[in-house]
């Protein structure tokens, strides 16, 4: 008897109306339960429609996924109950505070009261921004955005936490409390899904990496199954550069 | 369900505080255009209902005709009398160039024999119908003319109505002295000739009476002016206007993720959206409120008629209640089609100027022509002015009105119905 994944996609594809070329073709993967599961990939390459698709944004044109044995197609609703979504844009109200967000998006994810106030002041505290739940999120720097954003998709404490690239575009700091939010959280049993370009922050953060280019996975494993497996590759990067190639794709 | 509906409603109203220019399009330009409009339109719609005619009178008779016609004219509340200028009496002449200069509308000159004339003629008239007696009815030999002439001098452009209604006056004044004449001359001949005493009649020339009533359903005394048509008309015009702002909402809430985010988290986003539409529809019962307020205490500061609100609050409520819900569909079907905020703000105010303009809300329905009269029916804003019509000029409860309140709901059900199809439609193609 086998066990199945905790995710698992099985030849997930996806063509964007009024296009003829898929921007996903025939993607598996399975992704166990308590893994940071880094999807990396250059631009164009599927990242943002596949984990799109994994938090029930998109509707697949084909293919199944199935998520704590709950089959997307006819179980969204519980398979929401447990996700967090981090999406890539800023997905805030810039003329509420950080802490009326968090508020809002804590109510939207059923939480309410006591408990949720005492939530938000400790994530606020944890993220520096304590001084700052009362200021209106327009006047935040991006990396203060990008805590807030991150965090309006956690309070809820989920069991799969997905993110489309996190920490594009902000200093350096704010990525480390960011990078360590999600490994505390992922010490917690929190299985995470991320997208990003930045491969030295994958490697040191992924227990599961895939490459992804043209819409399907290319390579999958660990970051060190993969480096071993690339003897001609140092790090993770000449490996994504090896499969994807030093062309442009914007 | 109910939780996410009050988050959306507490979110809603937070940043609807916070938007100040928003605020400012809601309730204090539609509070500007009210007063402006009906300060404009005040002398169009007297002008339409009882504006009083400018007249010019020369009385050069010293009887009782003249100041029969006189005091009848005074009293008949329709005409402004001028008898002098510069504290000097005018003349026939000066009358004359007075009307013909466009100065004047009208002007009466009767004649300085005319009380002598018309008594001769009723005399003439007596005599004629006793030839028996005729040699005992004494004729005033000294009066000229024969027939009396009074003038009426009329202005190219005056409104045939306007003549007809002059023509009218004066021959019920005519009529009442000839008449009062008439019985004074029997009255003697009766006396002289057959020694009974006649009592003059009293109340003369008032046995008939004709009473004015408003075919309401109560006794109302109602009568249409600027007043009742700007308020309700320009207080719709700013409740639909919520369309833009309520658009512009939707399409922001979009274009910065925020729906995404919503669209992945449990249960349904129309909680959401209900706590959207819940606070847009408490906005426009609030700008209803408020321009009504501004109808009955704020403009007769400007010598402006009170706004009469009727005796049906509860029809008054149900209308406003409507039409805000109407308002609001429109801004949530328009959100929701719409892809950019710059679409939304262009079709939205467009597509209210017009609805506006079918909907009898710059140009009142019953002055325009009957092709546009007819095209104005398909007007929500046309529904719920005639409403307000109903409610202040004719006093109707919630049944008389029902039939535009079942219109509006029927129009927000219809456009959240689309709103929900395209949003389905949507996400199956996504």
């Amino acid at each position: 008897m086998t066990t199945q994944p905790y995710i698992s996609v099985k030849e997930l594809c996806k063509i964007y109306p009024n296009s003829d070329t898929f921007a996903v073709k025939d993607l598996s993967l399975d992704i166990e339960k308590g893994e940071i599961f880094g999807l990396l990939g250059p631009n164009g390459a599927g990242k943002t429609t596949t984990i799109s698709m994994l938090c029930s944004l998109l509707s697949p044109t084909s293919g199944k996924i199935i998520i704590d044995k709950h089959d997307m197609a006819v179980e969204v609703n519980k398979i929401r109950k447990i996700v967090g979504v981090v999406p890539q844009d800023i997905t805030l109200y810039p003329k509420l505070t950080a802490r009326e967000n968090l508020r809002f998006f804590g109510n939207m994810y059923g939480l309410k009261g006591k408990e949720l106030r005492e939530k938000i002041d400790f994530y606020l505290e944890e993220f520096g921004l304590i001084n700052k739940r009362d200021k209106r999120v327009e006047t935040f720097s991006g990396g203060m955005k990008r805590r807030i954003n991150l965090l309006a998709g956690t309070l809820h404490n989920p069991d799969i936490l997905f993110l489309d690239e996190p920490t594009v575009g902000i200093d350096v700091q704010s990525r480390l409390v960011i990078i360590d939010f999600l490994r505390k959280l992922n010490s917690e049993n929190t299985t995470i899904v991320y997208t990003s370009h930045h491969m030295e922050e994958a490697q040191g953060l992924c227990t599961k990496i895939g490459i992804i280019d043209k819409g399907n996975i290319i390579a999958t494993g660990s970051p060190q199954q993969l480096i071993s497996s690339h003897t001609d590759c140092e790090s993770l990067e000449d490996i994504f550069i090896k499969h994807t190639g030093r062309q442009l794709r914007d | 369900m109910i939780l996410k509906f009050f988050a959306s409603l507490r979110k809603e109203a937070i940043l609807m505080l916070r938007d100040i220019a928003g605020l400012a399009i809601l309730f204090i330009m539609p509070m500007a255009l009210i007063l402006i409009m009906t300060l404009l339109q005040d002398n169009t719609f007297k002008a339409l209902e009882e504006n009083k005619i400018d007249i010019i009178l020369v009385n050069n008779d010293a009887g009782e005709l003249g100041q029969a016609i006189e005091k009848g004219l005074d009293e008949a509340d329709f005409f402004d009398i001028t008898d002098s200028i510069s504290d000097k009496q005018v003349t026939a002449k000066q009358a004359y160039s007075l009307v013909a200069n466009g100065k004047y509308q009208m002007a009466i000159v009767i004649p300085a024999d005319a009380t002598s004339c018309i008594r001769n003629n009723v005399t003439k008239q007596i005599a004629s119908q006793i030839p028996d007696l005729a040699e005992y009815i004494p004729i005033d030999s000294t009066v000229k003319s024969e027939k009396l002439d009074i003038q009426i001098l009329f202005d190219p452009i005056t409104k045939s109505s306007f003549k007809t209604s002059i023509q009218s006056a004066l021959m019920q004044f005519t009529s009442k002295i000839e008449s009062q004449l008439a019985f004074k001359i029997y009255g003697k001949i009766f006396k002289e000739h057959l020694e009974i005493d006649v009592k003059e009649p009293e109340n003369f020339g008032s046995l008939i009476t004709f009473s004015e009533k408003y075919a309401t359903n109560e006794d109302s005394r109602i009568i249409p002016n600027s007043v009742q048509h700007n308020v309700p008309a320009w207080t719709l015009f700013a409740m639909f206007f919520i369309v833009i702002p309520l658009a512009g909402n939707i399409i922001k809430e979009r274009e910065s993720g925020s729906v995404l985010r919503l669209k992945t988290m449990p249960g349904s986003y129309s909680a959401v959206l209900l706590g959207k539409i819940s606070i847009y529809f408490f906005i426009g019962l609030i700008q209803a409120a408020l321009m009504i307020s501004i109808g009955v205490f704020v403009l007769p500061l400007f010598g402006l008629p009170s706004l009469v609100l009727g005796s049906n609050f509860i029809a008054l409520f149900a209308i406003v209640a409507a039409a805000a819900l109407a308002a609001v569909g429109f801004g949530v079907l328009i959100g929701t089609i719409a892809t950019t905020h710059e679409q939304a703000s262009i079709f939205g105010a467009v597509s209210t100027v017009i609805l506006a303009a079918l909907g009898g809300i710059w140009v009142p329905t019953f002055i325009m022509p009957e092709i546009m009269r007819k095209i104005s029916v398909m007007s929500p804003m046309n529904w719920a002015l005639n409403g307000f019509y109903d409610i202040f000029l004719r006093d109707s409860d919630i049944y008389g009105i029902a039939p535009y309140i079942g219109l509006l709901i029927l129009f927000f059900g219809i456009s959240v119905a689309i709103t929900y199809l395209y949003n389905k439609y949507n996400r199956s193609i996504s």
